[in-house]
């Protein structure tokens, strides 16, 4: 699979150009989005000076179901943060070359969903401004963290991946950036591009150091992908409650991650390609492989699924059977069709090498396969909480408004951090691309 | 004009204001004498308990008060009261509420503005010499049921002096037809107590003895007597009710038949006829028939140990056949001569002032602590008669909708203010003394009776003295000392009398009614509405239902299927002129034809908490038949808004055994039961040691009548905040201990189940908080460290009885509903237990306050704790003694026996939580004659 760009110098004068020569595009797009962002971003803020001035109270959380929003928008963004890494560690590693043209703005992707699913389990506390207590730090209190808790070990796994991720992503800009630098027509940006660029020289020296850099840090980050969703997972799994306290979370919200992440890199990819013209670099191939993956993607999830319910059956156990009857005739029933529906019904549409190849049809199944992720994600939640042991505390939750700002103006922080992103750093690798140039001439 | 104080001004009135605050609240300045420990040995911080009484519908039920350094903060039963038998009920526990609400009458009011009380003096006297001069022939004065002896001597002395002055009485939740069956039956009144412990079979007839009243706590102690399921049960009760509204008796009958109220006479005319009785008779339906044939089996195979109850709902003519019945049977029933002065009925009475009135008969009206305006069959139109006498005088603890139409508004002392006396339904007298001086400028009823004969500064604590002066010998302050101690005065008990032979009355089968009835009873949460404006009582939910913050007419599903009605629908019912709109609720119990409501709500003037809540049945309550109409007409309306619930789901899969087992006492006699299993799962860790004590609770389904009294106590004892409807209806109700009822497919309850923290031995809730806020201690408890909690809320998700409470709001502190924030109610507070702030987790402690102090004052004296030193606020308040409480390492403790009882089990022990709170399953006495009775 090979980028339409024939030349290196085509290549970089692509992605650079946004940068260096913005005169030359059209940024009323860019404009119109970066305002209603920026909107969303004020409004977000909003739900969270006030949450933080109410309380909690503030959304429709109760006694029961005393997780809502908060949580399945984390475990939301977290999955989508997972599969940057994904894509640039895994494929890497795998030597899936193709990846080149897309790895940089699904790596940016990581760190941003990262940054803003780690806001809301701290969003989520009753008291928030204490949420340094999960850290071990010496205090006067001589306390520590509880180990044993699944909370715990979620904090040192977002912890520990946003920091990798930081660090992987600006490892790979390196090269981009020194070429930034050189390419630079003002004083300020050779300035900037000059900081960042560490001083790479792109010396023989300089790219072995960065070979086997990249490549260990592709081999930690590997792990770390499957930890840190797994042990997302276990924040359920390691409990007693029904629907819950299942082996099968880890493995299952790993793929759920790889398969709502995947979503969302197509609909940047999308839209970078059209906002940027990179038409010759990110191509029709790519989308047509991402739909393969969605679809063996989705064909595990559906199977995660009916092992969750033979799972149920087989137990014996009533409250495991009655949980799975409660999904498909209960209060949420509704949300739990539509996650079947967009989890595992409408992928299958990706058997067709038309539709695999139609970008209209792969952006707008793969949204969908992500708002049904969402809905799954909230269905965990409820579901289990709503239905669990004490059938007197059986209750239901009713979102408030705020559950519904918070959620969307979230998108609109991640639409801006994306939108200035395109603005200070290049969008696609032009080492990576360039190097898988040059692996297509060789063969 | 500006006030502008220079800087001595200044000084000046600051030390008059602290001069003022210091004198402001305090003890009284008479001598009060606590229950344990001796005034001398005041030690701050170490509370003190006091023996009062409160009165319910006018009778006394003996309470023990905690007072922190004069600051009642707890009121719990008084053991040798015999209407209290240290059990307390959740009206007296929430009169503490009611003394600190900032909505009482504080100040005298006369007509649009304020006034003093030397205003109304003046104004008092003059018209007093007019009404003296023609010998009272205006004056009327209206009171409640009054049982104390110095307010009866007080007016009677009053009367003696004007004594063409009429003393009027009326309390909404009255007794006239069990008064004027018992004058029909025996030719004079009297009022029945049948002693239910001594009873085998029960049989209760739209009777509700469990449910809310002066007699619930009395009853129940008995009751529970009689059903106590263990290893060596020698006799258990059997409990039939025929009703046709779900009352708390009905819910936990063995036997339980729903009937509209005609048949309900029908069936107890059937009784009587098979008894010998020969009266005319029509034929009962068959399950009805059935029904009576097994109850009058059953009755005549255990002669003497028998007993019919007549309920408020039907005629006096039916008391009278009851009183006869009983009789027949010789049913343990002891009479007594009421205690109440004023032999009149009830609704005589108040119609009579009503016509006083008309008829201007009355220019001078006093009303004292009641409120007619509100609590009175509206067809008798008491409050337009009211708004028509010049000189009218109300003296009330509210600014209600009597005191909107009184000329003077007098502020009434709450009885934890008063001086007084009280006695109870079987005559015995209580003193009642202040735990506090008045918190505003209030004074007592026995303070303006003496106003009206002259006396000015009258003291209420002589009047009660010179009362009981003649019963001490010689006077003397030790006897005084004695009763105040005790709580009750020795020797007033009336005893029971020999009544003649009950004449069998002239009754006979009623017609059927053609439309709809309705049945009204008394509110089991706020009562006749005089607790309207509690919030803890607002917020108790409603045994069966569970609804809080509102009524509901109950309607059966039949009916409702029938009229295309769900949940929550506005329904228009109508009787004659009157109608009101309000929602239906499907009750199972409910008996087809019948509609039920509760008095007590649609207040018009109350204050914050319980104006424009619910509505008000009293509209549509017939003046002759107070408790039951007839032929109403129902009509959909069009609103529709969710009923208010703390408790969504009732029905219980019969798989479920693991939460709510039932079995039979036939089963459990033989052995044949099948308990649900709590298998030790493997572990890796070690388990927990014990060396000093290991606290743990045994809560006996089968005692357990849901009367509420173990969460008001809680709520009471542990400082838990009141939410207010909207976020009851967000689903965030904080009390520590809830009380599910779970229902099969039958219309009767399974029953109901006390659920407080379970204290797991394995908690679910400790490993998964990430800060360690929810953690194990030395003692077997599960505790909860608010200043470490950070809110993560996964202890309350990870817990399988989810009984941990979550401060959505700050709820005790800054968002406080309605005026629940206002600073008087920090009285109320109990210093011993934190007031949790917004944002952390919260839950049963086991009372952890009580158990430190009894581990201080154990350590003190180098003792181990001994067997029932600690008792929980919950088991303090259960009347049927459901709740036991104690230490599991202690060779002789009786939680640990009751371990080995057979039907003992532990909620969801099959999670291997390994709760300490376990529970003793829910014993029924069905009769075999009656299996597969669908009623």
């Amino acid at each position: 699979m090979q980028p339409a760009a024939r030349s290196y110098e085509a290549v970089n004068e692509l992605v650079s150009r946004p940068l260096l020569k913005p005169e030359e595009l059209n940024w009323k797009f860019w404009w119109i989005a970066f305002m209603a962002s920026l909107a969303a971003t004020a409004l977000m803020l909003v739900c969270i000076l006030w949450l933080f001035t109410k309380g909690v109270g503030l959304w429709g959380v109760n006694t029961t179901i005393v997780w809502g929003f908060a949580i399945a928008n984390y475990v939301w963004w977290i999955g989508i943060g997972n599969a940057g890494t994904l894509i640039s560690a895994m494929l890497l590693l795998m030597r899936q070359h193709w990846r080149a043209s897309i790895n940089r703005f699904a790596e940016a992707m990581t760190i941003f969903a990262a940054g803003i699913a780690g806001l809301f389990p701290i969003l989520h506390l009753g008291r928030p401004l204490y949420f340094y207590w999960l850290a071990p730090y010496p205090n006067t209190m001589a306390l520590w963290p509880q180990w044993r808790s699944a909370l715990v070990w979620d904090f040192w796994a977002i912890l520990s991946y946003i920091l990798f991720s930081i660090l992987f992503w600006y490892a790979g800009l390196i090269p981009d950036l020194a070429c930034m630098r050189d390419r630079a027509r003002t004083r300020g940006a050779r300035f900037w591009f000059g900081v960042f660029a560490l001083g790479w020289r792109g010396s023989a020296h300089h790219w072995q150091i960065y070979h086997v850099y990249h490549t260990t840090m592709a081999c930690l980050g590997v792990p770390l992908v499957v930890t840190l969703h797994s042990v997302v997972g276990m924040d359920f799994a390691a409990s007693l409650m029904p629907g819950w306290s299942e082996t099968i979370y880890p493995p299952y919200f790993v793929v759920g991650a790889m398969y709502s992440g995947f979503t969302m890199v197509i609909a940047l990819a999308a839209a970078v390609r059209w906002g940027f013209s990179l038409e010759a670099l990110i191509t029709v191939d790519h989308f047509e492989v991402m739909a393969k993956i969605l679809l063996a993607a989705s064909i595990i999830m559906s199977l995660s699924y009916m092992t969750e319910w033979f799972g149920a059956w087989y137990s014996g156990a009533h409250e495991e059977r009655s949980l799975v009857a409660y999904e498909f005739e209960g209060h949420y029933r509704a949300l739990y069709y539509a996650m079947l529906f967009c989890n595992c019904f409408l992928p299958q549409i990706f058997w067709f090498k038309a539709a695999r190849r139609s970008i209209a049809v792969v952006v707008v199944v793969g949204l969908m396969i992500n708002i049904g992720m969402w809905i799954e994600r909230i269905n965990i939640v409820w579901m289990t909480l709503s239905h669990g042991y004490a059938v007197s505390m059986w209750r239901i939750f009713h979102p408030t408004y705020w559950d519904y700002l918070l959620m969307f103006s979230s998108l609109g922080l991640f639409a801006l951090l994306y939108l200035l992103l395109c603005r200070i750093a290049p969008i696609v690798s032009m080492h990576e691309t360039r190097r898988l140039l040059s692996q297509g001439a060789q063969q | 004009m500006t006030f502008a104080p220079d800087r001595r001004d200044a000084l000046k009135l600051l030390a008059m204001g602290a001069t003022a605050a210091l004198g402001a609240c305090g003890r009284p300045e008479e001598e009060i004498v606590p229950y344990v420990e001796m005034p001398e040995g005041v030690t701050p911080g170490v509370p003190m308990q006091f023996a009062t009484a409160l009165p319910l519908s006018g009778y006394a039920r003996g309470v023990l008060v905690t007072s922190y350094e004069g600051r009642p903060t707890r009121i719990e039963g008084n053991p040798r009261h015999p209407a209290s038998l240290g059990a307390c009920d959740i009206f007296a526990q929430a009169e503490l509420m009611s003394l600190y609400t900032p909505d009482r009458a504080k100040a005298v009011a006369h007509e649009g503005g304020i006034s003093s009380w030397v205003g109304f003096e003046t104004a008092l006297l003059s018209q007093m010499e007019i009404e003296k001069a023609r010998q009272g022939s205006k004056l009327t004065i209206l009171t409640g049921r009054v049982t104390s002896p110095t307010l009866a001597r007080q007016i009677q002395a009053l009367l003696n002096a004007i004594p063409a002055a009429q003393w009027r009485r009326y309390e909404p939740v009255h007794d006239d037809a069990e008064i004027s069956g018992a004058s029909m039956a025996f030719g004079r009144p009297l009022l029945a107590m049948p002693r239910l412990d001594q009873a085998s079979i029960i049989v209760t007839l739209d009777a509700d003895p469990l449910g809310p009243g002066p007699y619930q706590l009395a009853y129940a102690n008995a009751l529970g007597k009689r059903r106590l399921a263990r290893k060596d049960a020698a006799q258990f009760a059997r409990l039939y009710a025929i009703e046709s509204c779900l009352t708390l008796t009905g819910a936990n009958s063995d036997e339980r038949l729903s009937l509209p109220p005609h048949l309900i006479r029908a069936v107890i005319i059937d009784i009587a006829n098979r008894l010998g009785a020969n009266l005319t008779q029509e034929t009962l339906p068959e399950n009805a028939q059935r029904f009576a044939t097994a109850v009058f089996e059953d009755l005549r195979a255990n002669p003497a140990h028998g007993v019919v109850l007549i309920g408020r709902g039907q005629p006096a003519e039916a008391h009278a056949l009851g009183h006869w019945i009983n009789r027949a049977l010789g049913a343990p029933v002891d009479y007594f001569p009421p205690v109440d002065p004023i032999a009149s009925a009830h609704v005589d009475s108040l119609r009579g002032l009503v016509q006083d009135i008309d008829n201007g008969r009355v220019e001078s009206l006093f009303i004292i602590g009641c409120n007619p305006a509100y609590a009175a069959p509206g067809e008798l139109a008491v409050g337009e008669a009211i708004a028509k006498v010049p000189f009218s005088v109300y003296h009330g603890l509210d600014d209600d909708e009597t005191a909107a139409l009184c000329n003077w508004r007098l502020p009434l002392s709450h009885m934890l203010e008063s001086w007084s006396d009280l006695r109870a339904v079987n005559g015995v007298a209580s003193i009642v003394q202040p735990l506090i001086r008045p918190l505003y400028d209030t004074r007592t009823a026995h303070q303006l009776v003496a106003l009206m004969g002259g006396t000015l500064s009258a003291s209420p604590y002589q009047l009660v003295r010179e009362t009981w002066q003649s019963r001490a010998p010689g006077g003397s302050d030790a006897s005084w000392r004695q009763w105040l101690h005790d709580g009750i005065i020795n020797g007033t008990a009336n005893a029971p009398v020999t009544p003649p032979n009950p004449t069998l009355p002239n009754i006979g089968p009623l017609e059927a009614p053609r439309g709809l009835s309705l049945a009204f009873a008394p509110d089991p949460s706020i009562w006749d509405g005089s607790f309207a404006n509690n919030a803890w009582l607002q917020e108790c939910p409603k045994p069966t239902t569970k609804e809080v913050w509102g009524n509901s007419i109950h309607i059966s599903p039949s009916d409702a299927a029938a009229n295309h009605l769900v949940a929550g629908d506005f329904v228009t019912v109508t009787l004659g002129e009157h109608s009101l709109e309000a929602p239906v609720d499907l009750v199972q119990g409910q008996a087809s034809g019948v509609l039920g409501v509760t008095l007590g709500y649609g207040r018009r003037r109350v204050g914050a908490i319980g104006e424009g809540l619910g509505f008000d049945a009293y509209r549509l309550m017939p003046i002759e038949t107070s408790w039951a109409a007839q032929d109403v007409e129902l009509s959909r309306a069009a609103a529709q808004s969710p009923i208010l619930r703390t408790q969504r789901s009732f029905h219980l899969a019969p798989e479920r055994k693991d939460v709510y087992p039932t079995f039979t006492l036939v089963n459990l006699l033989k052995g044949e039961i099948d308990i649900p299993e709590s298998p030790a799962l493997p572990s890796l860790l070690p388990g927990w040691e014990y060396e000093s004590y290991k606290w743990a609770m045994s809560i006996d389904n089968t005692l357990c009548i849901g009367c509420n009294a173990c969460l008001i106590a809680c709520q009471s004892e542990n400082n838990v905040p009141v939410v207010g409807p909207v976020e009851v209806s967000m689903g965030r109700e904080m009390h520590w201990l809830r009380i599910d009822a779970y229902y099969d497919d039958k219309p009767t309850p399974l029953g109901f189940q006390p659920v407080p923290c379970m204290h797991c031995e394995t908690a679910p809730c400790e490993p998964v908080c990430p800060v360690e806020a929810s953690v194990h201690d030395s003692e077997g408890l599960n505790v909860q460290v608010y200043n470490r909690c950070i809110g993560t809320r996964f202890c309350q998700s990870n817990c399988p009885y989810k009984v941990r409470r979550f401060n959505f709001f700050g709820y005790a502190t800054d968002e406080a509903y309605a005026n629940l924030d206002a600073q008087s109610f920090n009285a109320l507070f109990n210093p011993d237990v934190t007031v949790r702030s917004r944002g952390v987790m919260e839950k049963c402690t086991y009372c952890v306050q009580r158990i430190s102090r009894t581990r201080r004052a154990a350590e003190k004296e180098k003792r181990r704790i001994t067997e029932g030193e600690v008792v929980t606020a919950c088991q303090s308040a259960c009347p049927t003694r459901a709740i036991t409480f104690g230490d599991l390492n202690s060779e002789d403790s009786k939680v640990r026996d009751l371990r080995n009882e057979p039907q003992h089990y532990e909620m969801l022990g099959h999670l291997d939580t390994r709760p300490r709170t376990t529970y003793l399953a829910n014993v029924k006495n069905p009769n075999a004659a009656l299996q597969g009775n669908k009623s």
